[in-house]
């Protein structure tokens, strides 16, 4: 394997790395001189020119974190929330350390006595409008409006009027994705720069002014992005919800482990909200080489797959033309006492298998089923990685399987005209490769994650049994994704039903006993 | 390891036995005199009659409903996160857009709420915790069951019309 193996054990620290991207000095005389100083809260750090003031104290970690609402590393810096402010020596006021850019001497306060008079204000006039509803808010747990009002916020308001109502957006479903609540925005407006500078689709504006002022949608459209979840997950406080989610489950119930998402091939690193290994969401995590911040919505709804009612987590049998629910044991001697007076065995891997699936396939498939087989990769969607292009300018790929690059490289053909030929044929996909096409009278072995709509739409009948698979989040392997980065992965929740590993299935089939 | 011995000798009067059982009987002739002749009684004929306790008293749960006999929670699982016996059990649903008459303020409901009575320790923390009053704990002490299943109370057996900070009596 190659040594540049990325681990997804934990999620990566979210590092600012917007001044890496659009460094302001870009002449190469800068980078010869000693770095410039900045001194914060009585430590002296180097700093890359065009760095501001917040870069520079994220990069270090000065604090856990100097609080912030407009402020998102991967969108154009705004200044509008006020809460990020800091003491600078020798500036009258306090200045925004999110775009203030450091300078070689500046001497920076992030908590003095001002400073957090400061945001004691700020916040208390974010909370004059806001409603308390954070036990009926899903971001209740998670919220930095919350978070930030228990570190800084004022023990008392002193706002006595009527707060504010937007009558027409208090549930408002900007699509089918998300819903809108103005009452809690407190107008960051990382939303509409999400839309104007990451997606480049304008579907959201602010509209009117003041305390009039109201997030919308551009036209008639509605909100169309495919990116909606992002909305979701950096908005601070609970505006934008994400409706699979909303109303499900509070936050601090989940469980959160890294995973990577095999919706397409880009390999999107994810963490895996669970409690009690039912999965409730996916939110990406960020990964410079692969994803950025961001993942789209096809992806992040793709748990649902897995969590489907109607998929087979129990070994079945054909058993007088019905499928029946057996042991894995019965149905591996049915199978191979079908294999053995097979004629011909082909096996199908589908390109969601991980890579040591493929590699372990390849090697022990004669072994396994007894007599020579033909084995092939099948994607369904494209024929080879080199046909997989790129849907937009940001993550979504048209190859929806996660590992056809992996599965490449270790030497499997793909399947040709995308036919099956033999007597029987063994199809191993885990949900996301297309199914390949074949005759009435195919006799099938169906091995990995399946639906029962699938089986029941197999234009065959003759399915000899179903070996239920694990899931990519189910299991450990490695991806390599479209770009060539391996990521591998661990199990980010367990099993509860009947699958078992491939790993398993070869050491019955090999077993000769 | 060596024993102690934790036997004492009885005096002689705890040997002659007949002051005890005097000082006994002394007892028992008094209340017997109370009660028979001047009727003053220690215990209650219980199931038809029964004892008064104070408001504070934590029985059984209820959930507080309108006056249109919706419930007043709005499944926000604070209860179910504070409970230190775990025995709460929500799901959450959205009210549907068309019936929903409350707007905003109940789009939330719970689908099921389900406490476990026999793992409750009626500690009264759901109560403290709950931000719209929902649940509260009546003075009803009486919930002996033939089956365990029967102590899981679901959502139409909790919902009672309120009297003030009460269950309503009369219903």
């Amino acid at each position: 394997m190659s040594n540049n193996v990325h681990e997804i054990i934990k999620p990566k620290e979210d590092l600012n790395y917007s001044s890496e991207k659009k460094p302001i000095h870009s002449d190469s005389s800068v980078e010869a001189k000693p770095l410039p100083k900045v001194t914060i809260d009585g430590k002296t750090y180097e700093f890359k020119p065009g760095d501001t003031i917040m870069q520079v104290a994220e990069r270090y970690k000065v604090h856990e974190e100097i609080p912030r609402f407009c402020y998102h590393p991967a969108m154009p810096i705004a200044g509008t929330c006020r809460m990020c402010t800091v003491e600078v020596e020798k500036a009258p006021k306090l200045m925004t350390s999110c775009s203030t850019p450091a300078a070689d001497g500046m001497i920076v306060h992030t908590k003095s006595e001002k400073v957090l008079k400061s945001r004691t204000g700020v916040m208390d006039f974010l909370l004059t409008n806001h409603p308390l509803d954070c036990p009926v808010c899903d971001k209740a747990g998670e919220c930095e409006l919350q978070d930030y009002n228990f570190e800084y916020g004022p023990s008392h308001s002193n706002f006595k009027e009527e707060k504010r109502v937007y009558e027409d957006a208090t549930t408002k479903k900007l699509s089918d994705q998300v819903t809108l609540n103005m009452n809690r925005c407190v107008h960051c407006e990382r939303c509409v720069r999400f839309t104007d500078d990451v997606t480049k689709t304008n579907d959201l504006v602010m509209v009117n002014r003041g305390w009039h002022k109201e997030l919308d949608v551009a036209d008639e459209r509605g909100l169309f992005n495919d990116y909606q979840g992002c909305l979701t997950d950096f908005c601070p406080v609970g505006a934008l919800t994400w409706n699979d989610f909303r109303f499900k489950k509070r936050s601090w119930f989940l469980d959160k482990k890294a995973s990577v998402c095999d919706r397409c091939s880009k390999g999107c690193n994810i963490e895996v909200h669970s409690d009690r290994d039912v999965v409730y969401r996916y939110i990406p995590v960020y990964n410079e080489l692969v994803n950025g911040h961001w993942m789209c919505d096809e992806g992040r709804s793709s748990y649902n797959d897995l969590m489907d009612p109607q998929r087979i987590i129990s070994p079945l049998l054909n058993h007088n033309n019905s499928m029946t629910s057996t042991s894995l044991e019965t149905v591996i001697g049915e199978v191979k006492k079908v294999l053995k007076t097979a004629a011909s065995i082909q096996v199908v891997v589908g390109t969601d298998a991980t890579r040591e699936e493929a590699a372990l396939l390849k090697e022990k498939s004669t072994l396994a089923f007894g007599k020579p087989v033909t084995i092939n990769f099948y994607n369904g969607h494209i024929q080879t990685s080199q046909e997989d292009k790129k849907l937009d300018h940001m993550l979504r790929m048209t190859d929806k399987t996660p590992n056809t690059r992996g599965v490449e490289e270790t030497g499997l053909a793909p399947l040709p005209n995308g036919e099956l030929s033999s007597e029987v044929a063994i199809i191993f996909r885990n949900g996301r490769a297309g199914i390949p096409k074949m005759n009435p009278h195919q006799k099938v072995i169906l091995w990995g994650v399946w639906n029962i709509e699938e089986v029941k739409n197999l234009p065959t009948n003759n399915i000899i049994a179903v070996i239920p698979g694990l899931a990519t989040i189910e299991k450990e392997g490695s991806f390599k994704n479209t770009d060539g980065v391996v990521q591998k992965f661990h199990p980010a929740i367990q099993h509860r039903g009947g699958a078992v590993t491939v790993h398993h299935v070869v050491g019955l089939m090999t077993n000769n006993n | 390891m060596g024993t102690i011995n934790v036997s004492k000798k009885y005096t002689a009067k705890e040997r002659a036995y007949l002051p005890a059982i005097l000082i006994g009987m002394k007892i028992t002739m008094k209340r017997f005199i109370e009660g028979f002749f001047f009727r003053k009684h220690f215990t209650i004929l219980y199931p038809e009659k029964k004892r008064d306790y104070s408001d504070r008293f934590r029985g059984a749960h209820f959930i507080s409903v309108d006056e249109n006999k919706t419930e007043n929670c709005t499944a926000c699982f604070l209860c179910e996160t504070v409970c230190p016996a775990e025995c709460i059990h929500i799901v959450a649903d959205e009210r549907e857009e068309e019936t929903n008459i409350y707007g905003v303020k109940k789009e939330k409901k719970p689908l099921s709420f389900d406490i476990d009575l026999l793992r409750c320790c009626f500690c009264g923390f759901c109560e403290e915790a709950c931000p719209k009053d929902a649940i509260k704990l009546s003075t009803n002490y009486e919930m002996a069951t033939y089956s365990r299943d029967e102590a899981i109370v679901d959502l139409d057996q909790l919902k009672r019309p309120m009297n003030g900070r009460h269950e309503k009596k009369d219903n």
